[in-house]
């Protein structure tokens, strides 16, 4: 999708590849060892924390893979997306009156 | 939880069509999941489930895809500017504590009146909270789109117009998706809703999103990206609960999240592509479709309570797989929006470039 201007930008082939290895040694360990995996991720008390790490690890890498694929495909966000939008303040905010200190004279 | 031994001993071998079933319904789930800011893990749950996964194995296991799924949907949707973490985990920190909650009352019905009991009350809350939101939300995005203002700047809803304006001394807090100070007063029990509408249904985001815009005053894709940050807290504690009771299989939720990374980065692309409505559309016809899957499964249940006449089992296997398909009819519907939607946008987009191209020659 940003084909247009795809000349200007360098696809991330390098990053898509590391990242995309990294997410196969990391399936390829649970898969390949998934009966002590199971047998060790199902203890729970402490145990509790490996396969939350372990989601927490795959979020990571293979979200950066997934990242990285769609942008050397072209399917990117579009441009205007990316603009910084200052913000502003609606029209129907209303400022509380504040009470203003007057000096009062007395005759 | 009192089978919790014998349904955690009882993960299934996967083989390839199992693995390639789930990456698919995973990437589809994301998809919608990166768009709406939910709803994609509805059909999860079910679809392992009909590969025999014990039901507490399948939620907990969607349950630990969802979190690092939404973590990785937050991020892409913050380098947009939609996502408003704050809100986002002030949200999640009450849903949290109402998942708990709802988890408990269904213990509690499940306790009273056995599995039937438990699966009428999930259709029902299915049922009535799709009726009300998702007739509500589809009928704002129809609305703005026969308006002619699809383009316009959303207009704030007036009850958030109200709530915005409530201020209750030391509850108020400054959001910058709303633009307003809010009090907590209010996100409370929304939070708190949101969470038990996922302990029940396992989409929270069905009255997350909607609350976030028509109450709190939030824009759509603000309050869809916001959500994902909602999920991602409520994610991680469930995923926790779970796991300290070794119900998760890491496998599954390992290939679900496979598919899913690639549907919710391309879900939170495509919000750059369309109009603020199209967000309220899909979500509002994936909650109509959904509430009608759920509706086809009530007299299953009210038939095993003993309500209704019996149902024969020819019966009760037509509705089940009559509900499962229109459930995953919902979920290709949004998707297939989803697709057209970019498709269309990108297209718009590349003609207006090419014709400032031409301007310039």
């Amino acid at each position: 999708m940003a084909q247009q201007y795809g000349h200007l930008k360098k696809k991330p082939v390098v990053k898509m590849t590391v990242y995309g290895g990294l997410s196969a040694v990391l399936y390829a360990a649970v898969f390949l060892n998934q009966a002590t995996i199971t047998a060790l991720f199902t203890r729970g008390s402490w145990y509790a924390a490996l396969p939350i790490a372990t989601a927490f690890a795959i979020s990571f890498v293979h979200g950066g893979f997934t990242n990285y694929f769609w942008s050397v495909l072209g399917i990117e966000a579009t441009k205007k997306s990316l603009r910084i939008r200052p913000e502003e303040k609606r029209s129907y905010d209303r400022e509380r009156p504040q009470p203003q200190p007057r000096l009062r004279a007395r005759l | 939880m009192q089978n919790i031994p014998l349904e955690a001993a009882n993960f299934i071998d996967l083989n390839y069509m199992n693995v390639l079933y789930l990456f698919i319904v995973g990437f589809i789930g994301g998809l919608v999941s990166g768009f709406i800011g939910s709803g994609g893990a509805f059909v999860l749950t079910p679809a392992m489930m009909s590969l025999g996964v014990p039901g507490l194995v399948a939620v907990a296991s969607n349950m630990c895809h969802k979190f690092p799924k939404a973590l990785v949907g937050a991020i892409k949707r913050a380098k947009y500017g939609q996502v408003d973490v704050k809100l986002g985990i002030i949200f999640g920190i009450f849903a949290e504590a109402g998942v708990f909650y709802g988890a408990h009352i269904q213990e509690k019905i499940k306790a009273a009146f056995g599995d039937a009991g438990s699966n009428l009350y999930v259709s029902v809350a299915f049922v009535v909270v799709l009726a009300i939101v998702g007739g509500l939300v589809l009928r704002d995005a129809v609305k703005t789109y026969r308006s002619g203002n699809a383009d316009a700047e959303e207009q704030v809803s007036a009850l958030a117009k109200r709530v915005q304006s409530v201020n209750i001394p030391g509850t108020m807090v400054y959001f910058k998706s709303l633009r307003a100070r809010v009090s907590l007063l209010f996100i409370i029990p929304l939070g708190f809703a949101t969470g038990m509408l996922a302990a029940t249904i396992a989409v929270g985001g069905f009255i997350g999103v909607p609350s976030m815009i028509y109450v709190l005053g939030a824009p759509s894709l603000m309050g869809s990206a916001t959500e994902l940050v909602v999920a991602f807290v409520m994610g991680l504690g469930g995923s926790f609960k779970y796991a300290l009771h070794g119900l998760v299989d890491i496998r599954l939720a390992g290939i679900i999240l496979a598919g899913s990374l690639f549907g919710i980065q391309l879900g939170a692309i495509g919000t750059t592509y369309v109009k603020p409505f199209m967000i309220k559309l899909v979500m509002g016809i994936i909650m109509v479709i959904v509430l009608f899957s759920r509706a086809l499964m009530v007299p299953v249940y009210l038939s095993q309570l003993g309500l209704i006449q019996t149902l024969n089992d020819t019966s009760v296997t037509i509705l089940k797989s009559t509900s499962f398909s229109v459930m995953a009819f919902a979920l290709l519907t949004g998707a297939f929006i989803v697709l057209r939607a970019m498709w269309q946008g990108h297209k718009a987009e590349r003609e207006t470039s090419e014709h400032k191209i031409m301007e310039t020659a």
